[in-house]
């Protein structure tokens, strides 16, 4: 009983450390692949964005186009942040 | 007033090799192989496609994005916005724009992976020399452990056996052997090294020892050595940016960044106008103006605008430069050193070696003191029979030539070996003391001899310094006889190399420990600018120091261990391969040929690279005039601005593909000028900005008006 | 035609004269050697040095003149609009003006600090005189020094001098070339029947019926208009500037003002040629803005001379174009009023630009979007070397050597100072808030003359403000929040963007150890060099915005030719 009890408890511990780790390995492959977590933050911030492109221009977009554009723009104002990334700090490209 | 040390011309100790004629006759490393290059370069421009390659060139990088986007246009025009026009034509230009961007992409990695071939060709066949080997690597306790070469670290000491390669550089500290070093140099003489000497005691990894054994003490860690860094250096794996591309990426990026806003902002300022045309002139040509403005034309525009051509060269330009130079046989630790020596503004050369055929050859023997040419003679031919040089063996010949002899049999002989401190040579003969040596030393063993110094000796010695030669005087015991009238022989064709240098605005600067008279005769017909008489190492850093206080970047070449804080105080120092190892590790450039005058040949190199990389810059930058007025009339024709079209293209679409064709296409055209660099004149400043603005500059306007409207003219469509 | 020609001519002539001399006084000045003012000024000078506590001989690194140009300006801007919301409560107010509204305010007191003086609003009603000699003028002077110092920082930073000290400079701006020609200058605009008073309208009868008194509005204008345009304000005291009889009463007032609104951005160049001891390079330099300037002149005056196609196809002969223009003046002062005033970023206005034929709007313009076509105080001038040391750099590499300009190597740093500074501050500061306002003309623009026409309009309302020229366009509705806010934006971002960067790169160069010139070197002071440089602006500078003008003015010009055929 106790055993068992023991033997469960560091089952339970072995899956937490299991997880933490596959978090951990993550969360590093996270910080190594930097694209991926861009492309996301991007659709997030493009939630805002679309909207606001469907709302002003009247009935001229249909949402698809409102939120392509939305993504469009976002892109643009990223490669121009890149742009004066580079500017700076050329010597790492 | 300079005083001279080891001064003592004829007995110098250092085997200086006279450069085996002229350049294309020169074996160069194991011929790099070409075979596949191309294909390789293909394949490598897909792989170059990777986002993570990409981004690391930014204006390609902006094409790149664009394509990405045309491709979506391609695949639904209506994306961005409904397209009010025909939309099957609207899908069929798209998909063009998209092909002719891919395609600008990809020329621009092949430029990139061509030049890396070449590099990597090259870096290959110098790898093949060194496959891992077996060392013999002594233990403290004497004994011998076998173990592969990867695992020598500095400061180990290893025993070469004949037949042997030479595991890592090192330094020679037991032992004499002679070592083939052709897989470097490609000189097939093999080379005597034994320790202690300055020069003869360093060994290259690599290279094979011949005969006898040695023992060398490593003096670089695996991947460090000369061979490795040459490796590196052209393969473009450790190529880090040079001064002038970082300064250029900048003014690139702002170029991207300025077009990018300009035309990020073009579509509210068309649709403004389209609003107003569709209410004054119809909805049509509102809908015109919307549909020549669409996202895949402003791509179009924006690639066109941005300075694709030199963004796509620019590293290409870089590697070929590093590769030229590895060409030439020489070793540079970094670009960064290749382009300074097209800065260099002084050159500071030794008179030996360099200027002057390493050897002096006895010319003249002038009697002193009412001897006759025939004693003197034989008294130059006793005190020279031990000597080696050149220089003795050339007095050597003179001296037979003449009719003299000297009877060694059966007597008491003794070489007198040169030294720094007595600065001469000679032989004990049957208890006569030959010497022979430079002349104030003469005259001091004379004077302890207790023998007089006769006058017609100075006018001698003057005598032979002003026809730039070295006088060396003889004795016997006491008796001064004559002075041996030693001739340098200035390099053919420098004088010229001299002069384009002083054109260029290059100053030289010539070393050497001969006297004044001599010195100033010998730079006069050289024809460098300046020279330092009686100088010794130090004044080598001396000089270095005050031209670089003057701001001015200066490059000189040295192989002896007393030249190695000059070589690292210089701007470029050129370190000979046949050199010391301290030579070789100040330098920040090793000639693997040992030839002096190399120096020269760099300076021409490094304007190349720069000149390359401006003329790219400008063409490039010179083309936007053209794909404006090729783009901007005909995507705004609607706004009533056609008659702007100067060129009489046809359509809007036709002007947008045919700009983005010559713009694609002009990246290729250029390789082989990015690989091969533009042809460098030795010319002034003036009139090289003159006749490459009027190339590059004039050329760049002119050129793409004419191509546009050709691919226009043959493109089918309407 | 002639007579107007001849008073173009004259008047470019004068300028040139002028030229050598006043940019040699104001070599001197600032190479701390005698002047003729010195018996009189030194004392004033020590003064003011000790009262304010200056430490005169204390040399400032880029960082630290940046510093003190940034707090100075703010300090004055806090002032200012302070002025302007509690003018309602402050003396000198006759016609009991309230405080304007917050962003007005705001937008006036940054346009004024800017050296700009774009107006949102007409003087006599809005300002009080207060406001307008106390507020308003006093930054026509700060502001107008803070040019000068910052362009002389430069010049001795380029030259391989240590900057200076800001708080020196902007003092002996003030002191030695801005008020004693204001002093000479307003009592000769007196002398010539501009209004010095601070009495209120005068209330007279008028004419048609002298039942009916009408108000005219008057007020301390003479001292406001010298250095009006000795400093490249521009700003007005009327609505109308310099269009307004008590502002430019005749040919001569106007004469004047032509010739103090160029004086200093042109005798800047040869102030350089004295300090860097290349007189030849000064001139030559000197010649692409004069060449620019001259083409500029006669494409503006050629098409208010031809007048309009569809105005004169009714006349069924010639014209000239006046609409919008003083008769007094006529076209070819106007024309050349026009294309100075936007050279210079004086921003004075003798006509309405608005009602120009395209080519004055293409002129005016391009004039600001070049900025060196002489160009603002001061910064035209450092604009023009920035210029030089981008040519340096493009075309340098061609000779085969690391570009110098004046034997100092050009490297990342400059590279990224000089091409921010001249290539990227202008499109930032006016396509994109320009983009904005037309993506919304509705909302947003409040264009009077929708088409080519109105596009014109809100790029050159940004432009003005980028360029801190200040002059409008006119025909927008420009007193809106939008307006006030947004121009602000352009306002800040086209003068201090550019200052800072130009203090830090004359900061970079004087710390360069100079290579000796060789025939290696590239010469910066031959014809060829200046042709190059010329191109250099015209394909980075101009071609930016190709697009903008090809739907702007170039459309427009199109439609009319368009319209009578």
């Amino acid at each position: 009983m106790k055993l068992n009890s023991l033997k469960s408890s560091l089952l339970l511990l072995q899956t937490v450390s299991q997880s933490l780790e596959a978090i951990l390995v993550f969360g590093s492959e996270w910080r190594r692949q930097k694209l991926p977590l861009y492309l996301f933050l991007a659709l997030c911030l493009n939630l805002f964005v679309a909207p606001i492109v469907y709302a002003a221009s009247g009935n001229e977009f249909s949402r698809t186009q409102a939120w392509a554009l939305g993504l469009l723009g976002l892109g643009t104002l990223a490669l121009s942040i890149y742009l004066f990334f580079v500017m700076f700090v050329p010597e790492k490209f | 007033m300079k005083t001279r040390n080891g001064s003592a011309p004829s007995t110098s100790s250092r085997p200086i090799r006279v450069p085996s004629g002229r350049r294309g006759d020169r074996k160069h490393t194991p011929k790099a192989q070409h075979q596949g290059l191309y294909q390789r370069a293909i394949r490598e421009s897909f792989v170059k496609l990777n986002p993570r390659v990409a981004v690391r060139n930014p204006v390609m990088f902006v094409v790149w994005l664009g394509t990405l986007i045309t491709l979506l246009v391609t695949i639904d025009p209506n994306l961005f916005g409904t397209v009010q026009a025909d939309i099957g034509q609207q899908r069929l230009l798209n998909g063009i724009i998209t092909c002719i961007l891919f395609f600008t992409v990809l020329f621009a990695n092949f430029a990139e992976a061509v030049a890396e071939g070449r590099g990597k060709a090259q870096a290959d066949a110098l790898r093949s020399t060194r496959s891992d080997m077996i060392a013999r690597k002594l233990l403290p306790d004497g004994k011998i452990q076998e173990v592969n070469s990867t695992e020598l670290r500095r400061g180990d000491q290893v025993k070469v056996i004949a037949g042997d390669m030479i595991p890592a550089d090192g330094e020679v500290i037991q032992g004499i052997g002679s070592v083939d070093e052709s897989a470097i140099t490609g000189e097939s003489a093999p080379v005597l090294k034994q320790p202690g000497t300055d020069i003869a005691s360093s060994v290259t990894g690599g290279t094979r020892l011949l005969s006898d054994e040695l023992i060398v003490r490593i003096t670089s860690d695996p991947g460090q050595g000369f061979i490795d860094r040459m490796i590196a250096l052209v393969e473009g794996a450790e190529r880090t940016k040079t001064p002038n591309e970082i300064a250029l990426t900048v003014l690139l990026a702002v170029l991207t960044q300025v077009f990018l806003i300009v035309v990020a902002t073009t579509p509210s300022l068309s649709g403004y106008i389209a609003g107003f045309l569709g209410n004054m002139a119809g909805a049509a040509a509102g809908d015109r103006l919307r549909t020549g403005t669409s996202i895949a034309i402003l791509i179009s525009l924006l690639v066109a605008l941005i300075p694709t051509t030199i963004g796509g060269l620019l590293s290409a330009i870089g590697i070929a430069g590093m590769d030229r130079v590895a060409q030439f046989n020489v070793i540079a630790t970094s670009g960064r050193a290749v382009e300074a020596c097209g800065d260099v503004n002084t050159l500071v050369l030794d008179k030996t070696g360099t200027i002057t055929l390493g050897n002096r050859l006895a010319d003249e023997f002038i009697p002193v003191n009412g001897h006759s040419i025939q004693k003197v003679a034989d008294v130059c031919l006793a005190a020279s029979v031990f000597d080696e040089t050149p220089e003795g063996r050339s007095i050597v010949q003179l001296a037979q030539k003449l009719g003299a002899s000297v009877d060694l049999e059966g007597k008491s002989t003794e070489g007198i070996e040169f030294s720094a401190r007595t600065r001469m040579s000679g032989t004990d003969l049957d208890g006569k003391e030959y010497r022979k040596g430079a002349v104030d030393a003469i005259k001091g063993f004379v004077r302890s001899r207790g023998g007089q110094v006769p006058v017609t000796l100075d006018e001698a010695y003057e005598h032979v310094s002003r026809l730039g030669g070295t006088p060396l005087a003889v004795c016997q015991g006491h008796e001064i006889y004559g002075v041996i009238y030693l001739k340098d022989i200035v390099k053919p064709g420098l004088r010229e190399r001299f002069d384009q240098l002083r054109r260029m605005g290059v100053k030289t600067i010539m070393l050497t420990g001969d006297n004044r008279i001599t010195a100033s005769v010998i730079a006069k017909e050289a024809g460098v600018d300046d020279f330092i008489a009686e100088a010794t190492p130090e004044d080598k850093i001396d000089v270095i120091r005050s031209e670089q206080a003057q701001g001015k970047l200066v490059a000189m070449t040295g192989d002896g261990t007393n030249d190695a804080p000059a070589l690292a105080q210089a701007n470029v120092g050129l370190a000979m391969n046949s050199g010391t190892q301290a030579a070789k590790e100040a330098a920040n450039m090793v000639d693997l040929d040992s030839d002096p005058t190399k120096l020269i040949d760099l300076v021409t190199i490094g304007k190349q690279l720069l000149i390359t990389r401006g003329a790219l810059t400008t063409f490039s930058v010179a083309n936007d005039i053209a794909k404006y007025f090729a783009i901007i009339p005909t995507i705004f024709a609607a706004a009533g601005i056609g008659a702007l079209n100067i060129m009489g293209l046809k359509s809007a679409q036709s002007a947008i593909v045919s700009a983005l064709i010559y713009n694609a296409l002009i990246i290729p055209v250029l390789i082989p000028l990015a690989l091969r660099g533009v042809q460098f004149r030795p010319l002034t400043a003036d009139q090289l900005l003159q006749r490459n603005i009027l190339i590059y500059g004039l050329g760049g306007i002119i050129a793409p008006f004419i191509a546009i409207k050709v691919i226009d003219s043959i493109l089918p469509l309407s | 035609m002639l007579q107007g020609w001849i008073q173009i001519t004259l008047t470019l002539l004068i300028v040139l004269v002028i030229t050598p001399f006043f940019g040699r006084y104001i070599a001197l000045v600032f190479m701390r050697q005698r002047t003729m003012l010195d018996t009189v000024l030194n004392p004033i000078e020590r003064a003011i040095f000790s009262w304010s506590g200056v430490r005169v001989r204390e040399e400032m690194t880029g960082w630290q003149y940046a510093r003190a140009v940034l707090y100075s300006n703010l300090a004055m801007l806090v002032f200012i609009f302070l002025i302007f919301l509690f003018q309602g409560i402050l003396p000198f107010n006759p016609t009991g003006l309230r405080a304007p509204s917050w962003d007005l305010a705001l937008h006036t007191a940054i346009s004024f600090v800017t050296n700009t003086d774009q107006q949102h609003y007409s003087g006599e009603t809005t300002y009080s005189y207060f406001s307008q000699f106390a507020a308003l003028g006093f930054m026509m002077f700060t502001s107008s020094g803070t040019g000068i110092a910052v362009a002389i920082a430069f010049i001795r930073g380029l030259t391989g001098r240590a900057l200076g000290n800001f708080y020196v400079d902007l003092i002996q701006a003030i002191t030695r070339i801005l008020l004693p020609i204001s002093i000479v200058g307003a009592i000769v605009f007196i002398g010539a029947g501009m209004p010095e008073t601070l009495s209120g309208p005068a209330i007279v009868p008028t004419l048609e019926n002298p039942a009916i008194s009408q108000a005219i509005a008057r007020g301390p204008v003479a001292h406001f208009e010298i250095i009006k345009e000795l400093g490249e304000n521009g700003g007005g005291f009327f609505g109308i500037n310099s269009a307004h009889p008590f502002e430019n009463p005749n040919g001569f007032t106007n004469l004047i003002e032509l010739v103090a609104l160029l004086s200093i951005p042109t005798s800047m160049i040869i102030t350089y040629g004295i300090f860097a001891n290349n007189l030849k390079q000064a001139w030559l330099v000197y010649s692409i803005p004069l060449a620019i300037l001259v083409g500029f002149i006669v494409i503006t005056a050629m098409g208010e001379y031809q007048g309009n196609p569809a105005v004169n196809a009714l006349l069924s002969g010639q014209a000239p174009n006046l609409e919008g223009k003083e008769v007094r003046f006529g076209w070819a002062q106007s024309a050349l009023f026009a294309v100075f005033t936007t050279a210079s970023m004086c921003g004075a206005v003798n006509s309405l630009h608005d009602s120009f034929m395209p080519n004055g709007g293409f002129v005016t313009l391009s004039n600001m979007f070049l900025q060196i076509v002489f160009g603002g105080q001061g910064t035209g001038t450092a604009y023009l070397f920035a210029y030089l040391i981008l040519a340096v750099f493009v075309t340098g590499l061609m000779v085969g050597r690391t570009p110098e300009f004046l034997g100092r190597k050009i490297e990342k740093r400059e590279v990224v100072l000089a091409s921010f500074l001249i290539l990227l501050v202008h499109p930032i500061a006016i396509l994109i808030p320009a983009a904005i306002a037309l993506a919304f003309p509705e909302q947003l623009a409040g264009i009077s003359n929708p088409g080519f026409h109105g596009l014109s309009q809100v790029i050159y309302e940004y432009a003005s403000a980028a360029a801190n020229n200040g002059s409008g366009f006119e025909g927008l509705g420009d007193g809106t929040l939008w307006w006030n806010l947004s121009t602000s934006f352009s306002l800040l971002t086209g003068r201090y963007i550019p200052i800072v960067a130009l203090l830090l790169l004359a900061d970079s160069m004087s710390r360069k150890q100079p290579v000796p010139a060789t025939a290696g070197t590239l010469r910066t002071d031959t014809g060829l060099f200046t042709g190059v440089t010329a191109g250099v602006i015209l394909i980075l500078g101009a071609l930016t915005f190709f697009p903008a003008l090809a739907l702007g003015p170039v459309a427009e010009a199109f439609q009319i030719i368009k319209g009578i055929g």
